[in-house]
C-alpha cells in the first residue's frame, strides 16, 4: 500500500484489518492494534473473538465465496476484556487478475448505539406500559382529527376508533364540537383542558376531564394531538348528592318553618283559649295543632324514606282496603283544601304482594300533589281529586286525577326529580320523587299525563307478585348513612 | 272594636297561619282582614287603604315578593308599612338590596312568629 492510503487507512476512526484466504490478519491499522493487540499471524477470529476456529457465519467468509461486500452485526472482545459491538463491512480485494485474494474487514464500534437502542426500547415499553394501562382515556388525533393511536381503556369503552373521527366515536356527532380543546391546541400549540360529557359503546354518559396536548415534530411544527380523559363520572355523582343533601336541608328547613308557624297559632290559641275560658277557641287551636303535627309527621317520613331506602316488607294486600283506607285519611285533608275527594273502586280488584305502609305513602303523596295541583289553580269553580282502581290480569292499576293547575311539559319532566314542589311554603318536595321510588322498588311504574289548566292523571301500575331480587331498584348504599352518626 | 282601632291587612296563603295572626291581632285590639293571596290583596287595598300589611313572602310562584313590588312601587300604597313574615330572611334581604328602586319593608319577622313579638312590631308601626 502506497504512503497516503497508510495514513488513511491507519487514521479511520474504526477497525480496519485485511485477512487472507486463510483468515489470517495480514494487515491492521493504528487503531485496531490499540485495542486488540499484535496481528502477526494471528487470525482474525482469534484476535476479535477469542475463538479457537471461524465463526460459523462469517461476512469475510462470504465475501470470499461470492465477491460481493457483506455486511454484519458482531460482538468482538478487546484486549482489556471491554465487548464491544461493531458493524462490520467485508469487501473483497482483487488482483490485477480479478482474482480475490483478500477480503477487507471494516468494523465500526456501535457499543454507544446499541447501548442506545436497547434505552429506548426499554422507553417505548414502558411507553406502552403506561398507553394502555394507565386508568384513563388516551387517544391520539392528527390535525383531521381522525384517531390514529388509542390505549386500551379507550378501545375497550369506546370501540374501533382508529381511522375514525373523535367527535363521530365518543360523541357521536358528525361535525366537530364546539368548543373543542383538541382544535385549540391544534390552533395554538398549547396544552388545553375542558370538561366534557361522552357516550360510551353500552351509551352510558361519561362525565370527564379532557386535556389536549400538542405533539410537535422536530421543527416544532404540530403533527396531532394527544387527547387523555379522566373519568370524573363518580365524582360528579358525588357533588350531585351533596348538592341534592344541601338542597334538601334548605327546603325542609323552609318547609318546616311553615308548620311550625301553624303549630305556634294552633297553640297559641289553646293557650289564649284557656285564658278566656272560650271553648270554641280551644277546639280550633287543638285542631290546628294536631293538624299541623301530622304534617310535620308526614314530612319527616318523607325525609327518613328518602335518607334509608327500604327493602319493602312484602305482605299480600288486597288493593280495595290500601285504596279505601288511604281515602279515608285523605278526606278531611281535601274538604280543608275545597276538594272534593271521589272514589271509583272495583271491589274485586283483587290482591297484590307489597310493602303497606309503602304504598299508603304512595297513594298519599299522589293525592297531596293533587289536592295542591287544585289550590293553586283560582280557574275553576270547583275541584275534585278522583282514586280509581281497577284490577288487571298480572297487575293492580291505581288512577289519581284531579282538574287542578296542570304542567307543562318541563313541569313534567322534572315531576318526580327532586324538589319538583308546587307547594310553596309546604312540602319538601320529594313527594313525587318518593313515590316513583317506591313504586319502583315494587317493580311497577308511574304513568303521567297531564295539560296546563286542565289537571293530572296519575296511574301507578303495581304488578301482582313481588319482583325477583336483583330486577327492583331498592336500596343502593344509602347516601345519608353518614348523616345518622349526628 | 272601636271605631278608630288600626286595620291590618294579613296576606298568607295558609290558613292556619292566617288565623293565628288575625286572631292575635284582634285580641290586642286590632282589626284584621285577610288576603289569601297577591291578587286578594290588591283588591282588598284598592277597597280599604289599611294601617299595616302583614305579608307572608314565601307564597308560592314568587306572588308575596310581586305583591310587596306593587305595594312600594304604587303612589296609593308606597306609605303603608309592611311587616315582611319569612322563612328565608337571608333570601328576602338579597332580593331586596338587589333592587334599589324598592325599599326595604318596614320590618321583618321570621317564622314560627312569636306572637308578643309581632304585636309590638305592628304597634311600633302604626304608632
Amino acid at each position: 500500500m502506497n504512503n497516503d492510503y497508510h495514513v488513511y487507512f491507519d487514521a479511520l476512526p474504526c477497525y480496519l484489518t485485511v485477512q487472507d484466504r486463510d483468515f489470517r490478519i495480514i494487515e491492521a491499522n493504528e487503531r485496531f492494534r490499540w485495542d486488540f493487540g499484535d496481528i502477526e499471524g494471528r487470525f482474525c477470529y482469534q484476535v476479535y473473538k477469542g475463538r479457537s476456529e471461524r465463526c460459523e457465519i462469517c461476512p469475510v467468509a462470504r465475501a470470499f465465496h461470492d465477491g460481493q461486500r457483506h455486511r454484519s452485526e458482531e460482538q468482538v472482545k478487546s484486549l482489556d476484556g471491554r465487548q464491544i459491538s461493531v458493524l462490520v463491512e467485508a469487501t473483497p480485494i482483487r488482483d490485477d487478475d480479478g482474482k480475490i485474494t483478500a477480503v477487507m474487514e471494516m468494523s465500526t464500534d456501535i457499543t454507544e448505539l446499541k447501548h442506545l437502542e436497547r434505552q429506548l426500547r426499554r422507553s417505548q415499553r414502558r411507553y406502552h406500559l403506561l398507553f394502555d394501562e394507565v386508568p384513563c382515556y388516551i387517544s391520539i388525533q392528527d390535525r383531521e382529527l381522525n384517531i390514529v393511536e388509542a390505549n386500551r381503556a379507550f378501545h375497550e369503552d369506546f370501540g374501533a376508533c382508529l381511522g375514525r373521527k373523535c367527535y363521530e366515536v365518543y360523541k357521536h356527532r358528525s361535525e366537530p364540537c364546539v368548543p373543542c380543546p383538541v382544535q385549540e391546541t391544534l390552533e395554538d400549540c398549547a396544552p388545553h383542558t375542558r370538561e366534557e360529557v361522552v357516550t360510551s359503546l353500552d351509551g352510558r354518559h361519561q362525565n370527564v376531564l379532557v386535556t389536549a396536548a400538542p405533539i410537535c415534530d422536530g421543527q416544532g411544527r404540530i403533527t396531532g394531538v394527544m387527547e387523555m380523559s379522566a373519568n370524573i363520572t363518580q365524582v360528579r355523582q358525588l357533588e350531585d348528592r351533596l348538592t341534592s343533601l344541601g338542597l334538601l336541608i334548605g327546603s325542609v328547613s323552609h318547609g318546616l318553618k311553615g308548620l311550625l308557624n301553624g303549630l305556634a297559632g294552633g297553640m297559641y290559641l289553646v293557650d289564649s283559649g284557656f285564658k278566656k275560658e272560650d271553648k270554641a277557641r280551644v277546639e280550633r287551636g287543638w285542631g290546628t295543632v294536631q293538624r299541623n303535627v301530622s304534617r310535620i309527621q308526614s314530612m319527616v317520613s318523607d325525609i327518613l324514606y328518602y335518607a334509608k331506602d327500604r327493602v319493602p316488607a312484602w305482605e299480600p294486600l288486597s288493593a280495595v282496603e290500601v285504596a279505601e283506607d288511604v281515602c279515608r285519611l285523605m278526606e278531611t285533608r281535601a274538604t280543608e283544601q275545597g276538594v272534593r275527594l271521589s272514589t271509583v273502586l272495583d271491589a274485586t280488584a283483587g290482591a297484590f304482594e307489597g310493602d303497606a305502609q309503602a304504598v299508603r305513602s304512595l297513594l298519599v303523596n299522589l293525592i297531596e300533589n293533587s289536592i295542591d295541583a287544585c289550590r293553586l289553580d283560582g280557574k275553576k269553580p270547583e275541584h275534585g281529586v278522583t282514586v280509581r282502581l281497577q284490577g288487571l290480569s298480572d297487575f293492580v292499576q291505581f288512577e289519581i286525577e284531579d282538574n287542578g293547575i296542570g304542567m307543562d311539559q318541563e313541569t313534567k319532566e322534572k315531576a318526580f326529580t327532586m324538589f319538583f314542589s308546587s307547594k310553596g311554603m309546604e312540602g319538601t318536595g320529594l313527594g313525587l320523587f318518593i313515590a316513583d321510588r317506591i313504586t319502583r322498588a315494587h317493580g311497577g311504574r308511574i304513568e303521567l299525563e297531564s295539560h296546563p289548566g286542565v289537571g293530572t292523571r296519575f296511574i301507578v301500575h303495581l304488578p301482582r307478585k313481588r319482583p325477583p331480587p336483583e330486577e327492583s331498584e331498592d336500596s343502593h348504599p344509602s347516601e345519608m348513612d353518614a348523616a345518622h352518626d349526628r | 272594636m272601636t271605631d278608630d282601632a288600626k286595620t291590618v291587612l294579613v296576606v298568607d296563603d295558609d290558613p292556619d297561619a292566617r288565623e293565628y295572626l288575625t286572631t292575635v291581632l284582634e285580641d290586642n285590639g286590632f282589626t284584621a282582614t285577610t288576603a289569601n293571596d297577591g291578587a286578594e290583596a290588591i283588591a282588598s287595598l284598592e277597597e280599604e287603604i289599611p294601617d299595616l300589611v302583614s305579608l307572608d313572602i314565601s307564597m308560592p310562584e314568587k306572588s308575596g315578593v310581586a305583591v310587596y313590588r306593587k305595594l312600594k312601587e304604587d303612589e296609593r300604597f308606597k306609605d303603608v308599612p309592611v311587616i315582611i313574615i319569612t322563612g328565608i330572611s337571608e333570601e328576602f334581604e338579597r332580593f331586596i338590596s338587589s333592587r334599589r328602586q324598592v325599599p326595604p319593608p318596614e320590618g321583618y319577622i321570621s317564622k314560627p312568629v312569636d306572637a308578643e313579638q309581632f304585636v309590638r312590631k305592628v304597634r311600633e308601626l302604626t304608632g
